[in-house]
């Protein structure tokens, strides 16, 4: 009896070592990499320039493409930028660390956040360690909010986030922002997980009270509690896929965001339009206590303040230049994307802003058109004058004017 | 939407439909009218119950013969769900201006039906069935008449005043809306559902009611030939069919049973004294056979019962256990038998044949006497009109067994093992049923129809060799996508390239372990909310985590994610459950540690954030050591060629299947399929998976380490958590996609006459 029962658990040896040996030579997947270089295409005088360029060409109209209808849309923003520092930061999957990445484009976006939206404010929070710590105030001042992130003290990483400690800390500020002023909350997240005194769910629903948004960018993967957040809040949540897409994803923030019907009551806000003086002896100013020979004086209290825009100091008056308000205006009534021009109407020959030429249609037909598969050529439905993509570009990010309807307008004047 | 398929008007009750539903109902439609069984493999999440359910109520309501449905699903919440799915259904073709009658009713145990005040109170299903059969049984209710102190079930009174045909309206009845159905009327509406199933369109229930023969007798044998039965997630069907009819007998089963035949006898005694007329009349019954007992009822509506084949049926109850006191005396006799093999002290499998040698030698009693023991036993509790038939369980069993043993000489083992763990003196008496196809072979033959189908059939082949019948369709569909929404990995070796396996020689060397460890610590990091991991066994998971905690594997784990296990116990595991959400939703993030077979590998959805990553730990193979799993290897390869080494890969990857098919419920969900072993890296292992998962496992994929796992898992997760919408046309057909999809295969089978799907 017990040698069959022997037998019968030889043959149920359910693991054999036939194949095994046969794949100790690699992993499969090293055949997957391939040389990237071999998928370029040379063109026929063995130059690869069209193919860069055409690479190129794809990239920056894919960037281009952004809603251009008027809806009424705040541009007195306040915003708390969050920001992770938790030990998930120290990843290296994004060069060349993730902190490091972040710390770079958060300041890059602080610089482009106050030149698009110069009349409004910002202020950092970071989060360690189960905690959050307040580094700057609600300020007008970019270069605040940059010298703080500069200090390395404030950079180090430690433990594990609290997304509710960073909101409820952001929160508290955000509910004494005047009506007028969008309420938002921009958080870089590169951890997974979230360490929570209480119910989140109770956070998020006071947070959708006061009308404050929040979006996240995550620098890992789709975290649920993000999700639901932005949801909820109607803010914008993005996951990275490389080094390039965060900084889409984090600059999708600094167009101001739309105003629902209900929080837009309209109001008048009171601001001080300063004049600017350079003095040859040198005075204190209200806002450093350091003596300046160059700034602005209040309209209200004749203090004297280094930098525009701001509150006054002494009598908080929203100090702003004119030309401040009128760069934030663009946003209000954005200008039309430009259409492609298909080749059977590609007619013209020089770009109407720059005046480099076209690629002529006639060379292209003959054989390099599997190239560049566009005409390169982009018309303004308003004016219907052809520009090139770098105009297109410069155009749209830039000096948000079309130089062509300009010149029309001009021209009936 | 409203489509045809070959000419059947269908009503979909959405405005999309997934490809694979649609190819999922024109094979079903071709099995129905081919009136032959079919299976089918549809992967998880592209609803299925849907897609079944209106094709066959679409069937039964189009042609004039109404044939009845019988869905039968595995647990109550599955049925509830079913239940719900009609619901929709039903609403929907009534507002399309379907005009129709329709009833579809789902049965559950009296415990979960019952609304009577005290009986429902009880906690196991076995009490209160018992009560509940005091309260209604028939001779209860004639002493009642006379005495009124007599208590009744008021329910099933005012039930019993309805005539059967009128209570019911039309509708579909989800168990809850039974529940308030008969609290508003004061119905019982377990015994209304029992009695609805005449009339009902669509029947769900469980399997039990049609595989266990005790059940199926009560419940199922009335259903017609052309009934269409359906069996649900029945990717473990050859399970339950054998676990219906194995009996294990313990000691304290024997005992009890000794104690009842005894009150028996007393009973008897009694009878005889005042009222021995009854005892004459069961006499005289029993010598015109059972046959003729039954005769009152159409012989051929009843479905055949494996513990009771129709041979018996024909013959007459052997003269030596027609009396009351001989039969009482007989069993009692077999009894003592079965203590006395009780009391060896070594491991004993033999077949029933030898068995019964053995016992006719000892005891002088024959096969025929024992194999009307169980009829023999209801007959007689019938006639001297017992109350708590729970008291009188282990008796059945011990009846069954004496019945089961005495009637199949085949397919059968009984083994007697004296310890329990090898040390602990615990003598158990194995029944067990080796063959599958027993149990289910009446449901083959009684319906024309029955249809197999589950999100992890593969290989497709095995369900028919296993329990004996033959397809009409048999199909396994992949799943068409517009993004690779889940991404199966084998990890056939650790970081440091120490190649990763659960077998048995090297499961608990460390450096195996510690790699399964880091396995855990690494995918914690990178992947958000939820992960859960399977192990082979609750042993294994047991060993692997203490040595883990040892090697301060887990502390590593914690500062990522909080770590739940599931436990034998269900109550202790729901709850873990409960928490392990409470933390995938909250953002702190959790890892699940459960057991393949277990309760969460089987019944439990992780969509969405509550699984973003499944791991299974090791192979699941089954526990080869164990001696009724042995027998049934060896009786496999015998009767139905299916090598030993098929059958344990086979049941080895079905349950691997079903274990990552829990994260993956939906199109829009996504998840990490991760296989642990070097084991999965091997062709042959991975053919055995369902077709929709095999379709995803790149070559690449095949033969990893953990840290090149973790770079292509850390892509595809921020690859899926990129906004994503459009999946029409390719895996979202609307009603124009079909009638272009229809137009181009007509046009195809015109050319080529060839299959209408392909």
């Amino acid at each position: 009896m017990s040698k069959q029962h022997k037998q019968a658990e030889e043959y149920i040896d359910i693991d054999d070592e036939i194949q095994t040996t046969a794949q100790q030579t690699g992993y499969a997947w090293e055949e997957e990499y391939k040389r990237s270089w071999d998928v370029l295409q040379e063109d026929e005088d063995g130059s690869l320039k069209r193919t860069v360029e055409n690479l190129q060409h794809r990239m920056k109209r894919k960037k281009l493409f952004r809603d251009t209808s008027t809806i009424r849309r705040g541009i007195i923003r306040h915003i708390f930028l969050i920001i992770d520092l938790s030990e998930a930061m120290m990843e290296k999957d994004l060069r060349p660390s993730r902190l490091e990445l972040t710390l770079s484009y958060a300041e890059q976006f602080i610089l482009e956040y106050f030149d698009q939206n110069p009349i409004s404010q910002l202020g950092i929070i970071v989060t360690r360690g189960g905690i959050a710590e307040k580094l700057t105030d609600l300020t007008g001042n970019p270069m605040d909010n940059i010298r703080v992130l500069k200090n390395k003290k404030n950079t180090d990483t430690d433990g594990e986030p609290s997304l509710q400690n960073s909101l409820e800390m952001a929160r508290s500020t955000l509910i004494h922002v005047p009506a007028h002023g969008s309420r938002e909350i921009l958080i870089i997240m590169g951890s997974l997980t979230t360490c929570d005194p209480g119910d989140i769910y109770d956070t998020i629903d006071s947070l959708v009270k006061e009308n404050i948004r929040v979006s996240v960018v995550g620098l890992a993967a789709e975290v649920q509690i993000c999700k639901h957040m932005c949801k909820k809040t109607k803010g914008i949540y993005g996951v990275v896929l490389n080094e390039v897409h965060f900084k889409d994803l984090l600059f999708e923030i600094i167009p101001p965001p739309p105003v629902s019907v209900a929080q837009s009551k309209a109001e008048l806000v009171i601001m001080g339009f300063p004049s600017s003086v350079t003095d040859s002896m040198p005075s204190l100013c209200a806002c450093h206590s350091k003596p300046t020979t160059n700034g602005y004086i209040c309209a209200r209290c004749n203090s004297k303040i280094c930098d525009l825009p701001t509150d006054c100091p002494v009598c908080e008056l929203t100090l702003v230049s004119s030309p401040h308000l009128a760069r934030s205006y663009h946003h209000l009534f954005p200008i039309d994307n430009f259409v492609e021009v298909p080749w059977n109407s590609a007619f013209t020959t020089h770009c109407f802003s720059c005046q480099m030429p076209f690629p002529n249609a006639t060379t292209s037909l003959l054989g390099t058109r599997v190239v560049t598969e566009t005409s390169g050529r982009y018309k303004c439905n308003k004016c219907n004058q052809h520009f090139c993509i770098d105009c297109d570009v410069f155009v749209h990010e830039v000096i948000h004017n079309c130089p062509g309807c300009l010149a029309t307008t001009l021209s009936i004047k | 939407m409203r489509f045809t398929i070959d000419g059947l008007p269908v009503y979909f009750p959405y405005d999309k439909i997934y490809p694979e539903q649609y190819a999922y109902m024109s094979d079903l439609k071709k099995a129905l009218d081919a009136e032959g069984h079919c299976l089918l493999e549809m992967p998880s999440g592209t609803g299925k119950t849907v897609s079944l359910l209106s094709l066959i109520v679409a069937y039964q309501m189009y042609y004039p013969e109404k044939r009845k449905l019988i869905y039968c699903s595995r647990t109550v919440p599955e049925i509830e769900k079913t239940l719900a799915e009609l619901q929709i259904l039903i609403e929907y073709r009534k507002s399309h201006g379907v005009e129709e009658s329709f009833l579809g009713i789902g049965l559950t145990s009296r415990k979960n039906l019952c609304l009577h005040p005290t009986v429902s109170q009880q906690k196991w299903g076995k009490v209160v069935d018992a009560k509940c059969r005091n309260l209604t049984a028939s001779w209860v209710r004639d002493k009642s008449k006379v005495d009124t102190s007599i208590e009744l079930c008021n329910f099933y009174e005012t039930l019993e005043q309805y005539d059967p045909s009128e209570i019911l309206m039309d509708g579909v009845y989800t168990l809850e809306d039974l529940r308030i159905f008969g609290k508003e009327k004061d119905i019982c509406p377990y015994y209304l559902a029992r009695r609805m199933i005449p009339f009902a369109n669509v029947v769900i229930y469980s399997y039990h009611y049609l595989l266990d023969p005790k059940v199926a007798e009560l419940v199922s044998k009335e259903m017609s030939r052309d009934c269409i039965v359906v069996f649900d997630e029945a990717h473990n069907i050859d399970n339950v069919c054998i676990e219906s009819l194995s009996i294990d007998i313990t000691k304290p089963n024997l005992d009890a049973s000794a104690r009842s035949v005894a009150k028996l006898s007393e009973k008897i005694d009694e009878f005889k004294a005042k009222d021995s007329a009854r005892l004459k009349d069961e006499y005289t019954k029993l010598l015109e056979g059972l046959k003729a007992a039954k005769e009152a009822k159409d012989e051929d509506t009843f479905m055949a019962n494996p513990v009771l084949p129709d041979d018996l049926l024909t013959e007459a109850v052997p003269g030596n256990i027609r009396k009351a006191e001989h039969f009482v005396a007989f069993l009692r006799r077999f009894i003592e038998y079965l203590k006395t093999r009780m009391r060896i002290q070594h491991v004993v499998a033999e077949t029933p044949i030898s068995f019964l040698q053995h016992l006719r030698e000892l005891t002088f009693i024959e096969e025929r006497p024992l194999r009307f023991c169980s009829q023999r036993l209801t007959s007689l509790i019938r006639t001297l009109e017992l109350s708590d038939l729970d008291e009188y369980y282990a008796l059945h069993k011990v009846a069954a067994f004496a019945t089961l043993v005495a009637t199949y000489a085949n397919g059968f083992l009984l083994i007697l093992e004296p310890f329990e763990n090898e040390t602990v003196p615990n003598p158990i008496l194995h029944y067990a049923c080796l063959d599958a196809s027993i149990a289910i072979k009446p449901v083959f033959e009684r319906f024309k129809t029955v249809v197999i189908t589950s999100g992890t059939l593969s290989p497709l082949d095995m369900y028919p060799k296993m329990l004996s019948f033959q397809t009409v369709v048999q199909e396994s569909y992949s799943m068409t996508l517009t993004r690779n929404c889940f991404l199966p990995l084998v990890i056939t070796r650790g970081s440091d390239q120490v190649a990763i396996s659960s077998k048995f020689e090297v499961r608990n060397d460390p450096a195996v372990v510690r790699n399964f460890g880091q396995i855990l610590v690494e995918f914690s990091k990178i992947v958000p909310d939820g992960i859960v991991a399977f192990f082979p066994s609750y042993l294994y998971m047991e060993s692997i985590v203490a040595m883990w905690n040892d090697m301060g594997i887990l502390n590593e784990a914690w500062k990522h994610k909080l770590i739940f296990v599931e436990t034998p116990d269900a109550a202790e595991t729901s709850l873990a459950l409960e928490n392990y959400r409470t933390a995938c939703d909250n953002g702190r993030g959790a890892i699940l540690l459960s057991v393949a077979r277990g309760k969460v590998s089987e019944g439990i959805d992780f969509d969405h954030n509550y699984g973003r990553a499944v791991i299974m730990f090791g192979v699941p193979y089954q526990y080869t050591e164990n001696r009724i799993l042995k027998a049934r290897l060896e009786f496999l390869r015998e009767n139905y060629r299916i090598r030993e080494n098929d059958f344990l890969t086979f049941d080895a990857m079905r349950h691997a299947a079903q274990c990552v098919g829990r994260v993956l419920r939906g199109k829009t969900d996504y998840g990490l399929m991760i296989f642990a072993d070097k084991r999965f890296g091997r062709t042959d292992k991975r053919n055995k998976l369902p077709k929709w998962i095999n379709q995803y496992i790149t070559e690449t994929a095949t033969n990893l380490s953990t840290d090149m796992a973790l770079v292509i898992a850390k892509k595809f997760l921020r690859s899926m958590a990129q906004p994503f919408d459009d999946q029409r046309g390719v895996s979202l057909w609307t009603l124009e996609d079909i009638v272009a999809k229809q137009r181009g295969t007509a046009h195809l089978s015109n050319n080529f006459g060839g299959r209408i799907i392909q």
